[in-house]
């Protein structure tokens, strides 16, 4: 057996510390650090302060719109007024979502941009989207927009394969044109550094970046081009040590410190073909960056995008305040987004139906006792959606007390034990036993035969 | 009139379909006697019933065996005035 290196005297106490500075409860836990990280870069140690982020600028971009809508039949005009509106609600007065952007090519897109700025919402800001061709900025001049997105690939497999240039040179002279028509035309340029884990960094992306820079130095600040890390692939890794072109870490830190692009000019834009979208999103913001890129629920081209509403409880979670957020907006924008046909899982964290449900029984015994023993944070409070459970052979009777009680409205002295609802309970078991029913019951047929077997409770809770 | 022991005995048979003759006071009702999770309600419910009285429920569920259940019944009609024959 290995030798004991440190021992760890048992702390004993009769009161429980339940740790409330990480789990306030009122909030989504709390994200502590203590001390910095430290990434290796060209051999050198460099340190990262991520406790620094609590006062650093960190902000939130949309992109539900544009990638967000290149993964499913375009929304109406409506629906995208409706979803802005709610954005700018989620987002609240301190602009957390900062921007969102809108394809600029069709009547129905410049109307769409029209009506949502007819809102009046300071935020998220509007800004565009077009190819990296000359001629389309005026469209970006005649919508009004102060900035735009333009295609930028810096990868070999765009570069050669994709745009099919002779050499990087080529390309790089192309997009810089593009980039001077965009000063020209007095619209802030936005590249979007299309495949960057999967590209030369040092043969390509830094130089560009080092020239994208130089062009914007002979530019007012406003005018100067800021730079959308674009994980197109998902191929990001966040773990210290990576190597380039996919770590994370050192990508930014290379753009930040080596190229100077500010932070407030640096964006991460993620894709979750490997599970990791969220939490290369965050750590992109821990790293330097001072937006991180989203969509609604995630939805965009093939894997989706970071969920712009885990990136809101991230946020949340860094800052340690709500800083104006209206986080019941989740729950309204994922009820608008299934009124119209988006698929969301059950078990989809923070808005699936089932996100908060517990079907084991010993999980429902432990939320009669105490919701917090197996709710994330407070449901109700913060999503209107207070923890349920769903009942099968499985839930227990502990389950259906949790249940019954939940639908009665009843807490603390005034809940019903499960001694009374042992007829209830006897039904639950035969469905399965009895009748071999292997889906869950429905509330419907819950409220049911608890009118019709705890009929002295349904007069007292539910007037008859 | 039926002592207490005769009547849970008779109690405990009807819910989990058992010959109250096979009942002895030593029996676990959930090891020896089978008595599943909701089974262990009901039986608490029944003894209710057949008694008139109302238990804690955390505490009647925590009665293991037969015997304990005679003496923790036998007590809470004590408690509630409930006169039974011992």
């Amino acid at each position: 057996m290995k030798e004991t290196k440190k021992r760890h005297p048992l702390v004993n106490v009769r009161e429980p510390n339940l740790l409330e500075g990480t789990f306030p409860y009122s909030l989504p836990p709390l994200i502590h650090f203590e001390g910095p990280a430290v990434e290796y870069i060209d051999g050198k140690a460099v340190e990262f302060d991520f406790a620094a982020v609590k006062d650093r600028d960190i902000l939130i971009t949309d992109t539900t719109f544009r990638d967000g809508q290149q993964a499913r039949p375009p929304y109406t005009i409506d629906q995208m007024v409706h979803l802005y509106d709610l954005m700018s609600r989620l987002g609240g007065p301190n602009g957390v979502i900062r921007q969102t952007e809108f394809f600029l090519y069709t009547k129905n897109d410049r109307e769409t941009l029209d009506r949502c700025r007819a809102l009046g919402h300071k935020y998220p800001e509007c800004t565009g989207w077009i190819r990296a061709i000359k001629g389309d900025f005026r469209l970006v001049r005649e919508a009004g927009l102060k900035e735009t997105g333009i295609l930028t690939s810096c990868s070999d497999y765009h570069i050669f394969h994709k745009l099919r240039f002779r050499s990087r040179a080529e390309c790089m002279d192309s997009y810089c044109e593009v980039v001077e028509a965009a000063f020209e035309a007095g619209v802030r340029p936005r590249c979007h550094l299309e495949d960057v884990t999967r590209a030369d960094i040092g043969g390509f992306v830094l130089p560009f970046i080092d020239r994208l820079m130089e062009m914007s130095s002979r530019v007012p600040e406003e005018l100067s081009a800021k730079i959308r890390l674009c994980d197109t692939m998902g191929f990001g890794i966040s773990y210290p040590g990576a190597a380039l072109p996919r770590s994370i870490p050192k990508l930014i830190y290379k753009l930040n410190h080596e190229c100077g692009v500010p932070s407030d000019r640096l964006e991460w834009h993620g894709h979750n073909d490997f599970h990791k979208v969220h939490a290369n999103a965050a750590t992109a913001w821990l790293y330097g960056c001072g937006f991180v890129n989203t969509t609604l629920f995630g939805f965009g081209e093939r894997t989706g995008n970071p969920p712009l509403e885990s990136a809101i409880l991230e946020y949340i979670a860094l800052k340690g305040d709500l800083c104006g957020i209206d986080t019941m907006a989740i729950t309204e924008l994922a009820d608008y987004m299934r009124s119209i046909g988006l698929p969301i899982p059950d078990n989809y964290p923070f808005v699936g139906k089932a996100f908060n449900t517990t079907r084991a029984g010993i999980h429902a015994d432990g939320l009669r006792r105490d919701e917090q023993i197996y709710n994330i944070f407070d449901t109700e409070k913060l999503l209107g959606r207070p923890p349920r459970v769903a009942i099968t052979d499985k839930s227990g009777t502990d389950g259906l007390v949790h249940w019954v009680n939940e639908f009665f409205g009843l807490k603390g002295e005034e809940r019903i034990n499960k001694i009374k609802m042992h007829r209830l309970a006897r039904w639950v078991i035969d469905q399965y036993d009895e009748h071999g029913r292997l889906t869950a019951i429905s509330d419907q047929e819950l409220e049911a035969k608890t009118k019709e077997l705890l009929p002295d409770y349904w007069q007292k809770f539910k007037g008859g | 009139m039926a002592t207490v022991e005769e009547r849970i005995k008779a109690v405990t048979a009807r819910v989990l379909k058992l010959d109250p003759d096979e009942i002895k006071p030593e029996h676990s009702f959930t090891v020896d006697l089978g008595a599943e999770s909701v089974q262990s309600v009901e039986l608490v419910a029944m003894f209710e019933e057949e008694f008139g009285i109302e238990m804690d429920e955390d505490a009647a569920l925590s009665v293991e065996t037969v015997g304990n259940a005679v003496e923790f019944i036998a007590d809470v009609c004590k408690q509630q005035g409930v006169e039974v024959e011992q």
